[in-house]
């Protein structure tokens, strides 16, 4: 029986007039770290906290392992999580906080402190136990705070932003140490940000999320390669479009023309088209290469400006249509000299490459 | 290093901005500490040199239960007030701002109108014919009056009722401090509700229970017109003591000396919750 470990069906919550969730479905296996990935405002907080038991959603059902967690109340539902600002109890000692959950539960008191020194050491603070959470830096608290959600074993870990509120520098480390906690425990996590970097780097699978419904799920490499929409496309990376004319589709590739007037053909496309639809073709900035190869499409751009940012370069550049095109090639693609604003032509695959609804 | 030692010897150190302070100090010293140093001289000299009042205020039976029952009155209202402003407060302290604040508005306007005016306006209503008796008979819930008036029950309604904004205010500020989502955090660790509140929300609390309860309590201990009105003569209050030994029996060397101890025990209370406030800021707590 395929049951899976955990089941969002058709949720949806309202507040008032305003719809947050619209209709959520999705099956995480156990263990899975997937992550809802969105701008904010789109329904991944609310949905978080729907299976959290925060706010009854107003239909729509969540199920751990086939059973409904709705009718659960908060304190009984067992799942960890972690907060976007630090929820860390002021008034108890790191241990404390971390032994928390275990002393509610009433756990004998050799157990509680062996799993807070388990914990403890999970998250490699130690030697901070008889602290209280305000002698702490802000990621030592998410760290006492993961430790705390961890302690009691939880099937899941719900993760709202909780790196948001730090340093671009203790992002990365927590984002390290939350990798190797999900490798040593096997937790099942469902994290949310609206970090793409963050989401891409952590997650399994992501689930992008738009005006409170699921855009596209799937792997940072399906949602970055090949996108299913235009807003996955703009959301994930960054991305060129390009107004674009269809002529023909055959076997998914389409052909089309470009306002400048040349004809491209081969590149993928993503729903169908009429014959001289207005589309936008999708190109990545680092999809564009300096040199031609077989299967290359080129383009005339303008070089307006071009930047050096360490392993690539950043070439502000205008078609002939007076449309913007942000290129980054790699820095050895391309010669120092060739950086003087002039007209030239660059070239990317058409395969790699994707036509749009305008 | 050597040189600001020896100044240190040398004279004593004032603390910066000291002059600004003078006409403050001029001020508390003329209308408070003289008063107080004039009342305790009184205490001990009157009406001959020596410590007779106060011995005669601890030793007596008659005085002794008027200290008891000011300390049984002070304590029953701090604690009634602290069971009542808790929940009203935590009501304020999450409720949307414009709402909180029509609230705190009708409170603070209790507390503006007159004294003598709010503990008439409980007698009508506690009396053996008041309105709550009347109703309560109507309605056929009891067929005596209840003793509502002129015992501990009245003065404690009447009290508790003056209290409790010196309660609420402090307490909303405390709670309002609280994260909500800490509450949040403590229901996914398994918290029920009571647990949540036992463990997390009262330890959180403290300081303005503390802070409110000792303003209560202190105020309770020395207050005059409800317990004069609402209470009855058996369970007289110090403060009634003092006035009726001044007024009617013109012993004040008494009345200054049951003045006085008044002063040393609130001083003493006051000095007591600084100390644990103080720790607890120490410890690097709340």
């Amino acid at each position: 029986m395929t049951q899976p470990f955990l089941s969002i069906r058709n949720l949806r919550k309202a507040f008032g007039a305003i719809t947050a969730v619209h209709d959520v479905t999705l099956d995480i296996p156990r263990g899975e770290f997937l992550t809802f990935l969105g701008p904010s405002g789109s329904g991944k907080s609310t949905t978080l906290y729907a299976i959290a038991g925060f706010q009854d959603p107003s239909s729509g059902d969540v199920l751990l392992e086939g059973k409904s967690l709705l009718a659960v109340p908060s304190h009984k539902r067992n799942i960890g999580m972690v907060f976007q600002r630090y929820t860390l109890f002021p008034h108890l000692t790191v241990a404390e906080n971390v032994a928390f959950p275990l002393r509610v539960r009433r756990r004998p008191e050799a157990e509680v402190k062996k799993k807070v020194a388990d914990m403890l050491a999970l998250v490699r603070l130690e030697s901070f136990a008889t602290r209280l959470p305000g002698a702490l830096s802000g990621g030592q608290q998410q760290r006492v705070a993961l430790a705390r959600a961890l302690a009691y074993d939880p099937p899941i870990l719900l993760m709202d932003e909780p790196l948001s509120a730090l340093d671009k520098k203790l992002r990365e480390e927590i984002q390290a140490e939350i990798r190797r906690i999900h490798r040593e425990t096997g937790v099942t996590i469902l994290y949310v940000t609206h970090d793409q970097e963050e989401a891409l780097h952590l997650s399994d699978r992501i689930a992008l999320f738009r005006d409170g419904r699921i855009e596209q799920t799937g792997s940072g490499e399906d949602l970055y390669l090949r996108p299913a929409t235009d807003f996955v496309a703009g959301f994930i990376g960054n991305s060129n479009f390009l107004a674009a004319e269809h002529l023909d589709t055959s076997d998914g590739t389409a052909t089309i023309r470009l306002a400048d007037g040349s004809v491209i053909s081969g590149v993928r496309a993503n729903g169908t088209f009429g014959r001289g639809e207005k589309t936008r073709l999708m190109i990545r900035p680092e999809a564009f290469g300096m040199e031609r190869s077989p299967a290359s499409a080129e383009l005339n751009v303008e070089i307006v400006d071009v930047a050096f940012y360490g392993e690539r370069r950043r070439i502000v550049a205008r078609t002939a249509a007076g449309e913007g095109v942000d290129i980054r090639p790699t820095s050895a693609a391309m010669q120092s000299q060739d950086a003087s604003p002039c007209s030239r032509q660059v070239f990317f695959d058409p395969a790699a490459a994707f036509l749009f609804p305008a | 290093m050597s040189v600001e030692t020896r100044r240190n010897f040398g004279t004593v150190r004032l603390p910066a901005g000291f002059n600004g302070l003078l006409p403050a100090l001029v001020l508390i010293v003329l209308f408070f500490v003289i008063p107080v140093l004039a009342l305790l001289l009184r205490s001990v000299t009157e009406p001959e040199p020596g410590l007779q009042n106060y011995a005669a205020l601890l030793g007596d039976g008659t005085y002794a239960r008027v200290f008891f029952n000011t300390f049984l009155v002070a304590s029953v209202v701090t604690i009634v007030t602290v069971l009542v402003a808790f929940p009203v407060a935590w009501m304020l302290a999450i409720m949307p701002s414009a709402l909180a604040s029509i609230v705190f508005g009708v409170i603070i306007l209790s507390m503006w109108t007159n004294l003598l005016t709010r503990t008439y306006a409980w007698m009508v209503l506690l009396q053996r014919t008041g309105v709550i008796n009347r109703t309560l008979i109507a309605a056929g819930v009891i067929d005596q009056p209840l003793p509502l008036i002129n015992n501990l029950t009245g003065v404690t309604i009447g009290m508790v009722y003056i209290m409790l904004p010196f309660m609420i205010l402090p307490l909303v500020g405390t709670l309002r401090a609280i994260d909500p989502m800490t509450l949040r955090a403590a229901a996914l660790c398994g918290a029920s509700p009571f647990q949540a509140f036992r463990r997390i929300l009262l330890p959180l609390s403290l300081p303005g229970i503390a802070a409110g309860g000792l303003m209560v309590f202190v105020m309770s201990l020395g207050y005059f017109v409800t317990p004069a009105l609402l209470g009855g003569t058996s369970n007289m209050m110090l403060a009634e003591m003092i006035a009726q030994m001044i007024q009617s029996l013109l012993n004040w060397g008494l009345g200054s000396a049951a003045a006085f101890i008044l002063l040393v025990v609130t001083m003493a209370l006051y000095a007591l919750q600084l100390r644990l406030v103080g720790a607890r800021r120490m410890s690097g707590g709340i």
